[in-house]
């Protein structure tokens, strides 16, 4: 009998493929990976029949089920130990704290960011490196108090192509903590618990969080087929990132080119266009002239709108760009790019409620409830 | 549920086990979980680029955590026990021809088991393993040659071996020596 026929048939009985995953680790095990939102796509098909495309809102409004549902924890924009800002009354969606609307002049807003975005100067290096800090807001399952989940998470995506070439990646989770200092004092009446079971809606079983930081965990995998690195409506390659057109008007047209047929979300152009071009402004490798045009073609869209004065979860201030966007059970969302005008550099993405959907129950309007938090974007020749 | 949880969780669904399985095959039980877990949320977080099969992709996502974050003396002494447990007969339905080849894995070389592994009790083709380990087809197959060769001398080597000699793989070069 050929040895490899034999241990087939010697397989231990506790490693059979087809015996059922235990319900409670599958529901643990699926809130764990799901419970951090989704970055933007990024691409790699390595066969034609293996992917849809997804046109996917970068930022939770494409999660739904276990995913969507661990973000119905939220808190009021009060971050860094700052004094938390009074939460908004509930039911006037466009009462954010510290912001202040001014539609208006959000075109010209927009075109003076491309201006300074055109003269961003442009690095050299083998390795596209960005560093981002992700928050996710949960609510304690006992105690009356809301936690902050944070992850660290690095990605190096390298300029050459070819077999041989690897993209890394790198996470570290930081640990959850409670969100504001009123939420401290409860976490320390539920006696400081370093590990917090929070509310996981729509699950019966509550997820645990710890308040550690752990290991950060690197890997690496190859590029996807035809060298493709990054998603913008289809997989792209560094080569089709490098040769956008520089016009808002051909970045347009191209961009709408590359928009997937079997796009399954259904979003208007400039839903689309904002959700694509926010991701090329925010953290993928391309010109100065390029990242230009791109807040050249927002200026330009109906839908969005520009937030001055808006401080992100790094305690950074800035201005937004944004856009409302439908959630499950007739809720609305709003998607913002926090970007530096004075630079046109991107600073943050973040989700915030404006009429809690089905799965934002309880949540007042005005919550950021996941954040994406750029501290680092650009060319360099160290890897992991 | 969206199209991407909805995928997500099928996935899962189709390769939890075998991800699992392969975790225990290459570093025990102890470190499977969390190991398993970590390769979902990588696979959750990377779904765009995760391939059709799934499997081998996540093998390999599975394989470089394991690499990056259990250290290599944890990993090979928790394989030898469990190798051990297996060829010690904790499963009563053991038969003697199953503890043999079982024992005559577990005096191979750690790369040697993986590739067995991951053609035998996953059933990978050798393209879809040389994407799991990293090599070209062409170097898995001569790689899986070999690994066969040296599976049927442990095997008929093992009549000789010491009992104790199935809680390797520190005595593995014995059946090479035998051969």
């Amino acid at each position: 009998m050929n040895p490899i026929d034999e241990l087939r048939a010697a397989r231990p009985a506790h490693l059979d493929d087809d015996r059922p995953v235990d319900p409670r680790t599958r529901a643990a095990e699926l809130s764990c990976a799901m419970s951090i939102p989704r970055p933007a796509p990024r691409s790699a098909p390595r066969s034609a029949r293996r992917r849809r495309g997804v046109a996917r809102p970068a930022w939770g409004l494409g999660l739904a089920g276990a995913a969507a549902a661990v973000t119905a924890a939220a808190v009021v924009l009060s971050m860094n130990g700052t004094a938390p800002t009074p939460r908004p009354p509930v039911g006037s969606p466009a009462n954010v704290p510290s912001t202040q609307k001014v539609t208006l002049s959000a075109r010209d807003v927009l075109l003076a960011a491309a201006a300074k975005a055109d003269r961003q100067p442009e690095g050299k290096g083998e390795y596209w490196h960005t560093v981002s800090v992700h928050r996710t807001l949960f609510t304690a399952a006992k105690g009356g108090y809301r936690v902050l989940d944070q992850r660290l998470d690095e990605g190096w995506t390298p300029s050459a192509t070819g077999e041989d070439q690897k993209q890394w990646g790198r996470m570290q989770p930081l640990g959850a903590r409670p969100a504001s200092e009123e939420d401290r004092q409860a976490w320390e009446r539920a006696g400081s618990p370093t590990a917090i079971e929070v509310t996981v809606p729509g699950k019966s079983r509550p997820m645990v969080l710890q308040t550690s930081p752990r290991r950060a965990m690197t890997g690496h995998s190859p590029l996807g087929d035809d060298d493709t690195v990054f998603w913008l409506g289809r997989n792209v390659t560094i080569k089709d990132l490098r040769e956008l057109p520089t016009d808002p008007d051909g970045l347009k047209r191209r961009l709408l080119s590359w928009k997937g047929k079997d796009t399954d979300v259904p979003k208007s152009g400039d839903a689309w266009l904002f959700v694509v071009s926010k991701g090329l402004i925010m953290d993928m490798p391309v010109t100065p002239e390029v990242r230009g045009a791109a807040f050249r073609m927002l200026a330009e869209l109906d839908d969005v709108q520009v937030i001055e004065n808006v401080t992100d979860t790094q305690g950074r201030r800035g201005t937004a760009v944004a856009i409302k966007e439908p959630t499950q059970g007739n809720g609305v969302s709003e998607n913002r790019l926090i970007f530096d005008e004075a630079t046109g550099r991107a600073l943050a993405n973040e989700n915030v409620v404006v009429q809690p959907g089905s799965f934002q129950a309880g949540l007042e309007p005005g919550t950021v409830w996941n954040s994406n938090a750029l501290i680092e974007a650009g060319w360099t020749d160290a890897k992991p | 549920m969206t199209d991407d949880a909805h995928r997500f969780t099928g996935m899962y669904d189709e390769c939890r086990q075998r991800v699992w399985a392969y975790v225990v095959s290459r570093a025990g039980r102890q470190v499977a979980d969390e190991v398993v877990s970590e390769t979902f949320a990588i696979a959750w977080r990377r779904l765009d680029d995760v391939p059709e099969p799934a499997l081998p992709w996540l093998l390999g996502v599975a394989r470089n955590v394991l690499r990056d974050n259990v250290r290599a003396e944890v990993r090979r002494e928790a394989v030898a026990a469990e190798l051990r447990a297996w060829t010690e007969g904790d499963v009563a339905d053991q038969v003697t021809e199953r503890l043999g080849v079982l024992r005559a894995l577990a005096t191979l070389a750690e790369d040697d088991r993986e590739i067995l592994v991951l053609v035998a009790w996953h059933g990978l083709s050798p393209k879809e393993g040389a994407r799991v380990v990293g090599c070209s087809s062409a170097a898995f197959r001569v790689r899986l040659h070999r690994a066969r060769k040296r599976l049927k001398q442990a095997m008929e080597a093992k009549a000789t071996l010491r009992p104790e000699a199935s809680s390797l793989p520190h005595v593995r070069n014995l059946s090479e020596e035998w051969s």
